[in-house]
């Protein structure tokens, strides 16, 4: 009922404060970063940039919780958190954005797919109104109508 | 057929009773075999090879961490199950496998639960647990593609088998845990310290001086730059139901 042994954690890589990490660095579990990046940074899971980290990369996660500098783009799937203390300097492509005020964002952005969008309609195919041919048509009904009317009348 | 390697100081008064025990309990199982005590004037490299060549299939090791860190290095490049009774101080790698101390671990060997388990190789040596250095301005390359670069007071820790600041590392997930430390002295505040944690499957440390790296199984002394690697599956122990990973 109650385990007496530690359980193996899920695979969790952290780069702590005083480290400095120059190169590609990928893994297949979550990050938590609060030291300094250079070069890449790409991961199957989640990313957490802690507030004083900063990052000299561009990014790859599922999800990610941004609190410290990101300099380089950024490319995640899901759910990409900024809060109030998060920089980035860069392009953003990402599932869903939560932006926090006070959070700093120098790029370009894009969100969701290119599935989301909805077809463009064919417009070439629409006929062009000859808005001066229907003021002729209506003038000549108009006597036709007065004619019907008078008719009318007489027959009352 | 089974093996015995006796840790040269349970020749001593203190563990005549127990080892008397171990035995009769080794015989009630069937599991008894030929003992062999571990000797500096012993060569046990070419004693086990003979023994292997007649059909020992495994080998049981009596004695502490020290002493499986000594047998684990001539072991593994045999094709055999290795077996432990933990007797003595220090038993930490039996805690890990979950094998009870004493005449208890004859059960645990009985009922013969084998996990094929990873071992790391540090400069041509193997270990089964850990290896330990520290300093400062040393140079991490891991996997040959990132580098880390330490600096002020640190202390890494390059685990296989562990159990190191409330992390298990599992000795089968074909990679290796690297624990880094860094302390902060404060004049009149509490040292801050900070920690990491990388999993990487080929290590290189490097540093403008020359940094022991210490086994932990064994106390055994290697000096930097060292390469540090996993070798996946290399060898078959005989573990307990209450084991670590």
């Amino acid at each position: 009922m109650f385990k007496e042994n530690p359980i193996v954690n899920e695979t969790e890589t952290i780069i702590g404060p005083s480290v400095r990490v120059e190169g590609d660095f990928v893994t297949e579990g979550n990050i938590i970063v609060e030291g300094v990046i250079c070069g890449t940074i790409k991961t199957l899971k989640n990313l957490r940039v802690g507030s004083k980290s900063k990052i000299y990369a561009n990014v790859t996660a599922e999800n990610a919780l941004v609190s410290g500098e990101i300099q380089g783009n950024i490319k995640v799937r899901g759910k990409l958190e900024l809060t109030p203390t998060a920089k980035v300097f860069g392009d953003i492509k990402v599932g869903t954005l939560l932006v926090a005020s006070g959070s700093i964002i120098n790029g370009k952005c894009q969100m969701g797919s290119e599935k989301d969008k909805s077809p463009k309609p064919d417009f070439s195919k629409q006929v062009k109104i000859d808005l001066e041919a229907k003021d002729n048509q209506t003038e000549t009904e108009k006597p036709s109508q007065e004619k019907t009317k008078s008719k009318l009348r007489v027959k009352k | 057929m089974y093996y015995y390697i006796y840790d040269s100081d349970l020749n001593n008064k203190k563990y005549n009773n127990l080892v008397s025990r171990i035995e009769t309990r080794l015989t009630d199982l069937g599991i008894n075999g030929k003992i062999n005590y571990l000797s500096f004037l012993k060569n046990i490299k070419q004693l086990l090879t003979e023994e292997i060549k007649r059909g020992v299939k495994t080998i049981i090791i009596v004695g502490n961490d020290q002493t499986i860190g000594k047998m684990i290095n001539i072991i593994a490049d045999f094709n055999v199950v290795v077996g432990i009774i933990p007797v003595g101080p220090k038993n930490k790698i039996a805690k890990f496998l979950g094998v009870p101390e004493g005449e208890d671990a004859c059960d645990t060997l009985s009922s013969r639960l084998i996990e094929k388990i990873d071992l790391g190789l540090v400069n041509n040596y193997y270990f089964l647990t850990s290896i330990e250095s520290g300093g400062g301005d040393i140079t991490i390359e891991c996997d040959n593609s990132y580098i880390i670069n330490l600096e002020g007071d640190n202390q890494i820790n390059i685990s296989n088998l562990n159990h190191y600041d409330e992390t298990a590392c599992s000795p089968t997930d074909d990679t290796l845990d690297v624990f880094l430390k860094n302390i902060e002295k404060k004049m009149f505040k509490k040292n801050k310290s900070s920690f990491s944690h990388i999993k990487a499957k080929l290590i290189r440390i490097t540093s403008n001086k020359l940094i022991p790296i210490l086994l932990s199984d064994e106390r055994k002394i290697i000096k930097t730059p060292a390469n540090i690697k996993i070798v996946p599956k290399k060898i078959k122990l005989i573990v307990g139901k209450k084991r670590i990973f």
